[in-house]
């Protein structure tokens, strides 16, 4: 079956890891994701707020095989750990991997669930935040 | 004050449009079409466009930093997305405390529809400031 085969092909991808991207946290940047989140709280003028971290690089790998699945992607879930603030002018290298790869079958049909985890290391080579997602193809 | 198993913390309520699920986009980069293009958003089996994951967990967020304050600072953040919301349509956020243990507070929170349904639920553990 083409899903199948689907599958272990991105199966065959745990562990890969996506190039770093690099990002300065910028003042303007995160007044617009503030604004756009609806947080007036003006803290969020110098530090990210609990979620920023997904604007400043991807939050999950693009993996082109994977839109062979299903019709489209849902987000399962995202989970922050958060080590140190991240404040305007720090520079944050991403790197993210493909941590899991499974499908499951329910009475709706089948899902492909892709666990991304990203990791966040700042300027002074401290990570500061980690994230894991669940990309979902339905 | 220090927080006692079984605090609620003060709700919030947004009020999420179209406007939102735009700004955001482009504020997240996630230029994903079921949040702005309501044909695409059908054509993928939605009802139309629907909120952004991240942008239900930014509301809960809010709804932690808001109760926290200067108070401690936020450990761990962790959402799953369990049903969809639809711009034009209130979503309330929610919170209590469950384990107090000296300074680590582990906290439920959660994002409900207007019929109630828990679309969002997850949870979160910080540590008070000394």
């Amino acid at each position: 079956m083409a899903t199948t085969s689907v599958v272990d092909r991105l199966r065959a991808r745990i562990g890969a890891t996506a190039p770093p991207i690099t990002a300065t946290v910028e003042a303007g940047h995160l007044k617009r994701f503030a604004e756009a989140i609806g947080d007036p709280n003006p803290r969020w003028l110098q530090e990210a707020p609990p979620t920023f971290l997904v604007a400043l690089a991807p939050p999950s790998m693009h993996l082109a095989e994977a839109e062979e699945y299903g019709k489209g992607w849902l987000n399962g879930g995202n989970r922050f750990e958060y080590i140190e603030p991240v404040k305007v002018g720090d520079q944050i290298t991403a790197t993210g991997r493909v941590a899991d790869v499974y499908e499951k079958t329910g009475s709706s049909g089948s899902l492909l669930f892709i666990i991304f985890e990203t990791e966040y290391v700042n300027q002074h080579g401290r990570t500061v935040a980690r994230l894991r997602g669940t990309g979902i193809r339905r | 004050m220090n927080p006692a198993v079984g605090d609620e913390l003060p709700e919030l309520v947004k009020h999420p449009t179209t406007r939102q699920l735009v700004q955001y986009a482009g504020a997240q980069g996630d230029f994903y079409e079921i949040h702005y293009d309501q044909d695409f958003a059908r054509s993928v089996g939605l009802p139309g466009v629907i909120l952004h994951g991240l942008l239900k967990a930014s509301f809960l967020g809010q709804l932690l930093t808001d109760w926290l304050g200067d108070r401690g600072t936020l450990k761990t953040f962790e959402v799953s997305y369990r049903g969809i919301d639809v711009p034009g349509r209130p979503y309330r956020c929610r919170g209590r405390v469950t384990k107090v243990d000296g300074s680590h507070v582990e906290l439920d929170v959660w994002g409900e529809d207007p019929d109630g349904n828990k679309t969002t639920v997850g949870s979160a553990s910080v540590e008070m400031a000394g």
